[in-house]
């Protein structure tokens, strides 16, 4: 060997422990247990999702995945809290799109989007509308000519306003040029409750509604690029000529105060529990569509769903 | 009827001066959260409220007119007893709430509790009392903040003083 | 009886001995204010994992119903409703404690909530699908009538005057507004504080209204918080168990209003037991004495609060739809195991549904015996205890309770802040009553009115909306009966009186 590459070698034997060293304070990490806090009430989809992830976590980190609740104005309370909260990793807190975007436009809720450090985006479920399985509707043909007939008189039930299925409304009612009329209620619960008890006739749901009431509903259509393993035979709006790819996205954020190499890991952590066949088909199970978004393709991602949803808000007249 | 607030006996007939200051300002209140509806984007959310905030209007008015018009029995209560404790029993619980951020749950729950056991004695400070009672008290929050934080995995809030 | 193999399956020593820590669990945690039934079951979630649906489904009913049971404490005898369900057993259950007869209501509680328990689960038992049909024809309108139904009670409620205590009603309307709203997204009544963001939580409201003045006039003056007139020695059963037979009428009609109301999704223990309490005074003979310590409004509630964990599972095990809250957790527990609800649910899940219905009837009835033991207790400890170590130990438990229910120091501070403005206007001669009742309908009122209203709109059929539908005309019949009753009742009396002076 020439001396330069001895050099070169003496060089990198002796830097190696000290670069060890200092990505070393991640070596332990997590050697507690870790504190997830969801910031809606027990029993929605994102504690299911997150209940779902618990024992994988605890398999494969051997740490438990300790789930708390911190409800109230939507989320906004949660999520305004985030930064003061101890940046050591064993915090994570559960995030939702399009809540954390258009939330903050709307009137001043104690934080803004960028404040939120996401760190992994696991899941979205897609929209859907959902019919009842005697409803007259058989296709989304059927629906949209029955708008087209009698505008402002196809009631579809959602949950909430400026959300996911509020949105897909509005963009979707542009696309297919139709007028249909929006009932919000509290939470997707109701919103289903009112579509199988003919409160209304349609339900701008998600594909987690067809899952949970199998045989009693029908889908129409589902607003993914491909169509969900789940459900084979129902098409997706992309096919029948709407560019409509959206849903309820859920992910986990940190304090803004967490180190690099912390966040790093912790998205590792995330997508293995996400790569890991057996979760992947209880999510499928329950509905939901699977994402990889990881820590390095966060930026991007929050940028283009920033635009979309920011244009779709204004619209939809929820932010002005 | 229930709930009724103490005894019948302290009902005077003296005119209900308290009510129509309440309903003064509840009117107040309500001009509030009338301003405040008109910065409500959605029809919505609006909606409802103004009518519940007419309707408070208007039930405040007629209370003030009636107290006006024919001064009846107040339906209010004298208190006896030291008002200088029920403050100090508020203040004990607020203050512990503000500090609970900074030095953490237990100790401001700790201090809250001895505060309020302070507050609320009568009876005199014998020996046996003044060993076992604090200890009591160190106790029973040592018990509920292990019953919380353990075993109903409530995240108390730890405060900025510790780790 | 459907299922009746699977009674054996229910009987085994494991799932007694689940019943059991289930309800006793359940009746500390429901005694504590600010911990509700939601909370103790979601706690057991993971604990779920490891076990059968059925046995999972055991536990957590178990602990569901002693928590509605155990409200009951805090209720007679701090004037605090431990759960929300416990709100109406205040107005008869501190009155009936301040005299001395404490001990009778918390016996009385007991057994009115054994015999709700299994009231509704027979329902749930028997006639959970025709039921369940009945909870999805019940919309947005039929909740906006039931709300107006609700506070038809203000003029129940408020002694003396009825101004004050509407005032009190619409107080307790606004503060339901604060905070984002569902229906618009807008955000509401907060002048741009954070700690109101959240909106004013009930059960932290509750406790601020009710008793946070407790306290402070506790703290006020030396007496004993509650009269002892003679020796707690025993539970004074064999006097709670005469009058419970002297009124079986009451007891069961409220346990099947109780299921009933349980049946409604988002309806829970708490309208249940107002409800409940409204009707039985109206029916009464005694109808006076409610509010200064009535029996009978402290059994009308607890049969009915504990009737609605039969009533709420059927929506929650039919339809997927829960019931209460607790439901909503123990649904996402189910679907976390993969046990799918539904229809189907009873016929190819019989195993799991059946045991856990017949796990449920162990569960309520194992909870006379515990319910009385630890209802003695407690009785004895609130009764012995000095002064100066009880009010700093509910106040902690006020404290860290609030705090508890979202995890939030605002909560705490709101309902500090309550009970001081509860305080002045009791003072003042606003009970507080109008003002908890307006909270809790606030919102059903709102979201029923402005959802019946965008779908009476978009389909052209307002009018038919609100008054065209068979449920939604049944209760407006019974608000008219509610208002109107006791004016006829005593034009009547006049009229019986004056003929019989001729």
């Amino acid at each position: 060997m020439t001396i330069s590459r001895t050099i070169i070698l003496a060089a990198m034997v002796a830097l190696t422990p000290m670069a060890m060293a200092v990505a070393g304070q991640d070596k332990d990490y997590p050697d507690k247990s870790v504190s997830y806090i969801i910031p809606f009430g027990p029993g929605g989809e994102s504690d299911i999702t997150a209940r779902l992830q618990q024992p994988f976590f605890k398999e494969k980190f051997g740490v438990d995945l300790v789930v708390s609740y911190k409800p109230g104005g939507g989320g906004a309370v949660a999520w305004s809290q985030l930064n003061s909260i101890k940046g050591d990793g064993y915090t994570i807190m559960g995030i939702n799109l399009p809540h954390i975007i258009v939330k903050p436009l709307q009137k001043n809720v104690g934080f803004a989007t960028k404040d939120i450090t996401g760190i992994y985006m696991f899941h979205y479920t897609p929209d859907a509308i959902v019919v009842k399985k005697d409803s007259p509707f058989k296709t989304l043909k059927d629906l949209i000519e029955f708008a087209k007939a009698n505008p402002g008189k196809l009631t579809m039930s959602g949950s909430g306003k400026g959300t996911a299925n509020h949105i897909a409304k509005v963009r979707f009612d542009k696309m297919a040029g139709v007028k249909t009329t929006y009932v919000a209620f509290k939470g997707t619960g109701k919103a289903a409750a009112a579509m199988l008890g003919d409160q209304v006739k349609a339900e701008w749901g998600y594909t987690s509604v067809g899952a949970k009431y199998g045989d009693e509903v029908r889908l129409l259509a589902v607003a993914m690029n491909k169509r969900h393993p789940k459900f084979p035979n129902v098409p997706t709006f992309k096919e029948l000529g709407f560019d409509l790819v959206s849903g309820a996205y859920r992910g986990i954020a940190v304090p803004k105060s967490t180190p690099e190499n912390i966040r790093v890991k912790l998205s590792k952590m995330i997508g293995e529990i996400n790569a890991d066949p057996a979760f992947r088909k209880k999510m499928e199970d329950a509905g939901m569509a699977l994402l990889d978004v990881d820590y390095a393709g966060m930026g991007a991602f929050m940028a283009k769903m920033t635009d979309i949803y920011t244009k779709a808000a204004r619209e939809a007249g929820v932010i002005k | 009827m229930p709930n009724e607030p103490n005894d019948m006996d302290s009902m005077t007939t003296k005119s209900d001066v308290a009510g129509t200051a309440m309903a003064g300002v509840f009117i107040l209140l309500a001009a509030a959260a009338m301003w405040d509806t008109t910065t409500m984007v959605d029809a919505d959310s609006y909606v409802f409220p103004r009518a519940v905030l007419i309707a408070m209007i208007v039930f405040c008015g007629l209370l003030i007119v009636r107290n006006l018009v024919r001064p009846g029995p107040s339906g209010a209560n004298a208190s006896a007893g030291s008002s200088a404790r029920r403050v100090l029993l508020v203040a004990a619980m607020l203050g512990s709430t503000a500090l609970m951020p900074v030095v953490g749950f237990f100790i401001a729950g700790l201090g809250a509790f001895l505060a309020i056991m302070m507050v609320a004695m009568y009876d005199p400070w014998t020996p046996y009392r003044r060993i076992v009672y604090p200890l009591a008290c160190a106790a029973i929050v040592v018990v509920f903040y292990i019953l919380f934080t353990r075993v109903l995995l409530v995240p108390l809030p730890s405060g900025l003083l510790f780790d | 009886m459907p299922g009746l193999e699977y009674l054996i399956a229910a009987l085994t020593p494991f799932h007694i001995m689940l019943a059991l820590a289930g309800v006793v669990a359940g009746t500390i945690v429901g005694s504590l204010p600010g911990l509700t039934a939601t909370m103790a079951v979601a706690v057991l979630i993971p604990i779920t994992f490891s076990m059968e649906p059925a046995s999972a489904l055991i536990l957590m009913g178990a602990i569901y119903t002693g928590a509605i049971y155990g409200g009951a404490y805090a209720a007679i005898l701090l004037n605090t409703p431990g759960t929300p369900s416990a709100i109406a057993t205040t107005f008869d259950g501190f009155p009936m404690a301040k005299r001395g007869d404490g001990d009778l209501a918390v016996t009385l509680a007991c057994i009115a909530s054994v015999v709700g328990g299994l009231v509704g689960a027979a329902f749930l038992l028997w006639l959970s699908p025709p039921l369940a049909k009945v909870a999805l024809a019940f919309g947005s309108v039929e909740y906006f009538w039931l709300a107006m139904f609700g506070l038809t009670m203000i003029s129940a409620l408020s002694q003396g005057s009825l101004l004050k205590g509407l005032i009190g009603a619409c107080f307790g309307l606004l503060l339901s507004f604060v905070g984002v709203a569902e229906i618009s997204a807008d955000v509401r009544f907060t002048f741009g504080s954070r700690t109101l963001l959240g909106g004013i939580e009930i059960v932290s409201a509750l406790i601020g209204l009710y008793c946070i003045p407790v306290l402070i006039d506790m703290v006020a003056t030396p007496d004993r918080h509650l009269k002892v007139t003679h020796k707690t020695g025993g539970f004074r059963l064999a006097e709670a168990l005469a009058f419970s037979w002297n009124y079986k009428f009451n007891l069961i009609r409220s346990s099947v209003i109780g299921t009933l109301v349980g049946i409604l999704p988002g309806a829970g223990g708490s309208i249940a037991g107002l409800v409940a309490y409204s009707e039985a005074r109206r029916a009464s003979k005694n109808s006076k004495d409610f509010g200064h310590g009535a029996p009978e409004g402290v059994q009308a509630t607890e049969s009915a609060n504990n009737a609605t964990v039969g009533g709420g599972f059927i929506p929650t095990l039919v339809l997927g739809i829960p019931g209460t809250p607790p439901d909503a957790v123990i649904l996402g527990a189910l679907l976390i195991q993969g046990v799918r609800t539904g229809p189907t649910l009873f016929t190819d899940n019989g195993s799991t549904v059946y045991t856990f219905i017949y796990g449920l009837f162990l569960a309520t009835l194992l909870m006379l015996p515990t319910g009385l033991i630890i209802g003695r207790y407690a009785y004895r400890t609130i009764i012995t205890v000095p002064k100066s170590m009880l009010v700093p130990t509910v106040a902690f438990m006020t404290i860290i309770g609030s705090y508890s229910i979202r995890n939030s120091v605002s909560d705490v501070m709101i309902m500090i802040a309550l009970g001081v403005v509860g305080w002045f206007l009791n003072r003042f001669g606003f009970s507080p009553s109008p003002i908890v009742l307006g909270l809790i309908l606030g919102r059903i009122a709102e979201q029923g009115f402005v959802q019946a209203w965008t779908i009476g709109a978009a389909t052209d059929e307002l009018p038919a909306m609100f008054f065209g539908r068979p449920i939604s005309l049944a209760i407006i019949a019974f608000i008219l009966l509610s208002l109107f009753y006791p004016l006829i009742r005593g034009r009547w009396a006049a009229m019986r009186s004056s003929t019989d002076a001729e």
